[in-house]
Parts: C-alpha cells; structure tokens; sequence
C-alpha cells in the first residue's frame, strides 16, 4: 500500500522505558507488548488504548536490565506514561519501570538512552543477615538469592 | 518539589532500605520514608550512611497496626519521641482513633480495611492527621479489586476536598521494582481523577512532615512558636 502524504501521517514520540526485573526474570518483546497493551486497556479503556496505540519498536532486556523504546501517538506520552506505570508484571515476573525520556525519533531515543541501562552482571556469594548466599550483582545493585525468593540489596547491605 | 515515597523495607518488604534509597534517588525522589524503620535498619547499615552514600534524605517512620486501639495507643506513645514519622495502617478499629490522635502524622490506606466519613475528615483535619492516597493498589490489581480501589480513592478525594484535610500520596512500593517515578505518579494522577499538583503536594507532604517533625524533636525546640536560642547577655 502506498505510504500517506507526509501531512496525514501520525506524528509519533518514542518512550523510552528502563525495564528492571529480578535476575531469574525470563520474558521477551511480545511478552512486554502485551503487558503494555493489557494496562493502557485496563486504564485507558479501549478508546484510550487505541488513541495511544502502544508498540514495543525494541526491547532489550538481559539478566532483568535493560531498555525498551515504546511508540505513542503524539500528544498521548502522559496517558501512555501513566499506563506504562501500571505495568507491574510481565508475565509471572515483577517489573519496575521508568519512563527514562521522549524523543521525537527512535535513531534519537536508542542513541541518547542506549547506553544507561547496560550493565555486566556477576554471580557470586555475598554474605547478608548472618548468611552466605548466592547473589547477582550489577555494579551498585546486588540481587540475593534468598529461601522466601529474591531481596533486593546494593553493596552497603552485603559483604564479600 | 521535593517530592518523598513511603516505603515498606526489608524484612517486610523484598528490598532494603538502601536499595530502596539507591533506587529512588534514581527516579528522582528527594527522600524516602521508611515506614517499618525499627526493622529495616536493626540489622544492617545505618539511616546517615544510607542518605549520605545516595545522597537523599531517608526518614525513619514507625507504622502502628493491629486491632485494638488501646495497644495501639500505648505504642504511639512509646513511638512519638524517637521516630520522625508515625504513621497508623488504616482498619475498621484504629480509623477513627488515628484521627483523633494529634500526636498521629499520617493514617496510610484508610479505606483498604475501613472506611471514612465527615466525622473522621473533620477531626483528622483537627488534630493534622494526613489521609493517604494510596496509588498501589491502582498500579498492581486488576479487575474488580482495581475497581474498588479507584472507587475508594474518588470517595477519600471528594471527602478530602470538601473538608480540606491534610493529605499525603504514595504508591506504597515493598520493593525496589514497585517503586514509580514521581512522573509517572503524577501522569496516573491525572488519569484518575486527580490534579497534578495535587498529588505532587502529596508525595512532597511526606517531605514537609519530616522536616516539621525533625525540628519539633530537635533539642532547641519547645512548643510552636518557641524555641531555646542564644540569650542575650545581661549588662
């Protein structure tokens, strides 16, 4: 099908979306697509949802880090942000999310917020409350493994 | 503005209170409130050396549940004098006393257990007892249970308008990934019903609590409007 003219085209913003997990967190794009499609319709009822007609352009999320760039219709980013917040699982898995910023382009938003979210990850045991345990660990941040499932600690809570 | 959240730390929550710290400093949060303060750092690095590593202010807060008003009573006595903030968990039993309560800060989530009325309003707005918003329940239910939520939320805000009682709002996180930014707090806001700068003067209320509370226990201070300084010297 033939593109529109320029001026009937939807003018489009770019979210870009710090997506965060715990380290066993397992999900991909459709995943995170659905889950952003179920909370803009679950806030946004169905006029609202298609008005801001959500769309995962690229996810990129290892190890429970990583970026997501979201479309949105221009005009929407503050009820698609609102939405976005509402994504509180993807899957079985807890998610935090942020709305990192809004560019007008993807080449701008992959290139200004890319890099932010990378970081190496390192297994290891750490001891925490009396215990050694296994725990991943991503610069500041340090994920324990512990018997009631993950805790969240950085590396003032923990020692090698 | 300097904008706070009240958060529930390990071991009642999933993540400590630094990592709380280190993830709200992040979002853009001037300062977090620890509501379960006496647990969260009895084991572990200190309250100073979390605010100075991330550079945000960490408050210390108490949170009083259970059934019985006059246990919960005697706890805010025993409470008042070494934490910053005291905040009562809203239920059918303790509503009515926390509003009643001077010496009460926050009463978080009262319409979860309980419910409130125009006789609550006006006594909470009496003796400074700020109403929670509480958003969590909007950003992690669905279904019917969301239904209500959003139901309640409209019931407390209308009954707040009216009244013009003392409010604060928080997404109530127990860990690091249930916390939002103050953005996207106020982009829910807005999608719900609620003003913008109505709910920033929420999550930034925690901040003016504290700073309020701080100087009220500090050792100059000695009733509103008094306070220990220098004398001047007599000839």
């Amino acid at each position: 099908m033939k593109h529109l003219p320029k001026h009937l085209r939807p003018r489009r913003r770019y979210l870009a979306v710090g997506v965060e997990s715990w380290p066993d967190g397992d999900f991909g794009t459709r995943d995170f697509q659905r889950e952003c499609w179920y909370a803009a319709q679950n806030l946004l009822g169905d006029p609202g949802s298609a008005d801001a007609d959500l769309s995962v352009i690229d996810f990129d999320v290892d190890d429970g880090s990583g970026l997501a760039v979201v479309r949105v219709r221009h005009g929407e980013v503050e009820r698609a942000r609102a939405a976005i917040a509402c994504v509180d699982t993807v899957g079985d898995a807890p998610v935090g999310i942020r709305v990192l910023g809004v560019s007008g382009t993807i080449r701008a938003c992959e290139e200004r917020y890319k890099g932010r979210a990378a970081r190496e990850s390192a297994e290891r045991n750490v001891a925490f409350a009396d215990a050694r345990r296994p725990a991943t660990v991503r610069g500041d941040r340090v994920e324990i493994d512990s018997e009631s499932g993950f805790v969240g600690a950085t590396t003032l809570d923990t020692s090698d | 503005m300097d904008v706070y959240e009240a958060v529930r730390a390990y071991p009642d929550g999933e993540s400590t209170a630094a990592r709380f710290a280190l993830t709200a400093a992040e979002y853009d949060f001037s300062g977090i409130v620890v509501r379960n303060s006496p647990a969260a750092f009895d084991d572990g690095p200190e309250r100073g050396e979390i605010a100075d590593e991330y550079d945000i202010d960490v408050v210390d807060a108490v949170e009083i549940g259970g059934e019985s008003r006059s246990a919960a009573s005697a706890r805010v006595k025993e409470h008042r004098e070494e934490h910053t903030l005291v905040v009562v968990e809203g239920s059918d039993a303790l509503n009515r006393f926390a509003c009643e309560e001077p010496r009460v800060d926050v009463l978080a989530r009262p319409m979860a257990d309980g419910d409130v009325n125009h006789v609550l309003a006006r006594a909470a707005k009496r003796n400074g007892v700020r109403f929670e918003f509480d958003f969590g329940r909007v950003l992690r239910t669905s279904g019917g249970r969301r239904v209500q939520a959003l139901g309640d939320l409209r019931k407390l805000r209308e009954i707040v308008a009216y009244y013009d009682a003392p409010y604060v709002v928080s997404a109530s996180p127990e860990s690091h990934l249930e916390l939002r930014a103050p953005r996207e707090l106020l982009a829910l806001g807005d999608v719900i019903g609620f003003d913008r700068e109505a709910v920033a003067r929420g999550l930034a209320e925690w901040g003016r609590l504290a700073a309020r509370n701080r100087e009220r226990l500090s050792e100059s201070f000695i009733g509103p409007g008094v306070r220990r300084g220098r004398y001047e010297e007599d000839d």
